[in-house]
């Protein structure tokens, strides 16, 4: 049966993702092209300084990225299965139903998973040519809460989408774009640090957001 | 009596302030086909998604095979096929996909039920649901229930959309399906022949209650129409008259009751009704006289 699980959010998934792994591969490479040719015509010194002296991110243009991927695959997901109620058919399925909603979110996440991981990876493979390994390590850990913001992002979409009112649909937009606004306050190195156990925290949390609006579903509730 | 796969007690639901019903019971029994004929608006759909399992009622219980239906157990689930308005499915998936997606789920899935209907279809097995004629989707919902090999079907509104030959085909497939291997069926449609070729037993219903509930034989045998000239008598309103009118000259009026006794209590009232007229009806026509035409 999880199998079964897993084949139909591939189904859904199957077009999206090679759509989501050249976005990310040519953002990506993009801005890794933009930083080896400030180094090529900047010399080394001018990028060092920009990561040291300016706070330089470097990587800023794929801020946004994560979280825009984190959405459309929430969308891909889940507007299917509110379209005509299809839900109703996934809850009938024999198999627990909050079991059934943590297997879809959990192919989601994997997907999510797989590509953040990967683009952090060609981002360090790249800048460990130029930079030293601590430099790469800040600017990576700059970006992860843009990672969790994709993280964030896709299990709030999932929530929006499976809840059955338009009114709480509205409140939980809202409390996803305050977290969102959080997330994406402040532009300097590493400043979500000591929040990212927190940020963990939300996410472990969110996975249940979607399960309660299925629950909502299922109760019957309506505008 | 054998043992009720359904059983209702004293369900009542509310949408906001409007009652939709209050107190409804009703059993359905194993091996039976049970229709629920209403007008708009009078809780038929309710009903299904109460018996899915979609809806929390404001009070009563619902059973299915003896199980509380919001509690029920994934493996009694495998026993329950449901088919929702609209024969609504996976429709980004196409027929082989959504054949493999089920088949894990049931252990007592038939795929060749499911492909013999297939074949009908004329579509290529590539092709996906959501680019099917509305007649095409009911054939594939159709299928997957017949593979599902489940006990109970329940089907709200299984002929909205269809024309005549896809509602005709649907109907035959289930009758057959149902006689042979002894399913029970509780089905709502809006179009009330197909139900008198299919279903054993209907209840009726009106706005917040249940009218009849009865063998559709009994109902057809016992319920008519009567006609006659009342000379411009009151007719008297009495439960046991249904539907009553007076359109120009000619009265009409729906009972259970024999033409004799009908008589009688015309002639009581001091209606006069010589040339009273008994005819017995369709289940169309039941349903006219029993909920009235508007």
């Amino acid at each position: 049966m999880r199998k079964a699980i897993i084949y139909k959010e591939w189904i859904k998934v199957r077009l999206f993702t090679p759509l989501a792994v050249s976005v990310l591969a040519g953002f990506t490479a993009y801005a890794l092209l933009r930083i080896g040719r400030m180094y090529a015509f900047n010399g080394a010194g001018s990028v060092w300084l920009a990561v040291l002296d300016r706070n330089a991110v470097l990587i800023d243009n794929l801020k946004y990225l994560p979280a825009l991927l984190g959405l459309l695959l929430g969308l891909v997901q889940f507007v299917p299965e509110m379209q005509q109620n299809r839900l109703k058919l996934t809850l009938h399925l024999p198999f627990l139903q909050s079991r059934m909603l943590l297997w879809m979110l959990g192919c989601g996440l994997a997907l999510l998973a797989v590509l953040f991981i990967a683009q952090a990876a060609a981002i360090w493979i790249c800048l460990r040519w130029l930079l030293a390994p601590e430099l790469v390590a800040r600017i990576l850990m700059t970006a992860l809460p843009w990672y969790a913001a994709g993280v964030l992002l896709y299990l709030f979409t999932a929530w929006i989408a499976v809840e059955p009112t338009w009114r709480r649909r509205l409140f939980d937009a809202l409390v996803a774009a305050g977290v969102m606004r959080l997330l994406f306050m402040s532009d300097y190195p590493r400043t979500y640090d000591t929040l990212l156990p927190w940020i963990a925290l939300l996410a472990a949390c969110a996975l249940f957001f979607p399960i309660y609006s299925a629950d909502r579903f299922r109760r019957g509730c309506q505008d | 009596m054998s043992d009720p796969v359904i059983e209702c007690r004293n369900l009542s639901h509310h949408y906001g302030e409007r009652l939709i019903y209050e107190n409804l019971s009703f059993e359905v029994p194993r091996g039976r086909v049970l229709g629920l004929l209403g007008k708009n608006g009078t809780g038929k759909t309710t009903t299904i998604n109460i018996l899915g399992g979609y809806l929390e009622p404001s009070a009563g219980q619902c059973l299915i095979f003896g199980e509380e239906i919001r509690s029920m157990r994934p493996e009694t689930r495998t026993r329950i096929a449901l088919l929702i308005e609209g024969h609504v499915q996976y429709a980004f998936m196409t027929i082989e996909e959504i054949e493999r997606f089920y088949a894990r789920f049931y252990p007592r899935w038939n795929r060749d039920a499911y492909y013999g209907l297939m074949e009908k279809l004329k579509v290529a097995p590539r092709q996906r649901i959501s680019r099917m004629s509305c007649g095409q989707r009911s054939q594939v919902a159709l299928g997957l229930i017949l593979a599902q090999n489940a006990d109970l079907l329940v089907l709200d509104d299984f002929s909205m959309g269809l024309d005549p030959g896809y509602r005709r085909l649907f109907v035959e497939y289930l009758r057959d399906y149902a006689r042979s291997e002894e399913k029970t069926i509780f089905l709502t449609s809006h179009i009330i022949q197909d139900m008198e070729k299919l279903v054993d037993d209907c209840i009726v219903m009106d706005y917040g209650h249940i009218l009849v509930q009865m063998p559709v034989g009994e109902l057809l045998e016992t319920f008519r129409r009567y006609t006659f000239t009342p000379g411009g008598a009151q007719i008297p309103e009495i439960p046991e008259f249904y539907s009553t009118a007076v359109v120009g000259a000619q009265a009409e009026l729906y009972s259970f009751e024999s033409p004799a006794t009908v008589q009688g209590v015309l002639e009581r009232a001091g209606v006069p009704c010589g040339d009273l007229q008994a005819e017995t009806l369709n289940l169309e026509d039941a349903f006219i006289g029993l909920t009235g035409k508007y």
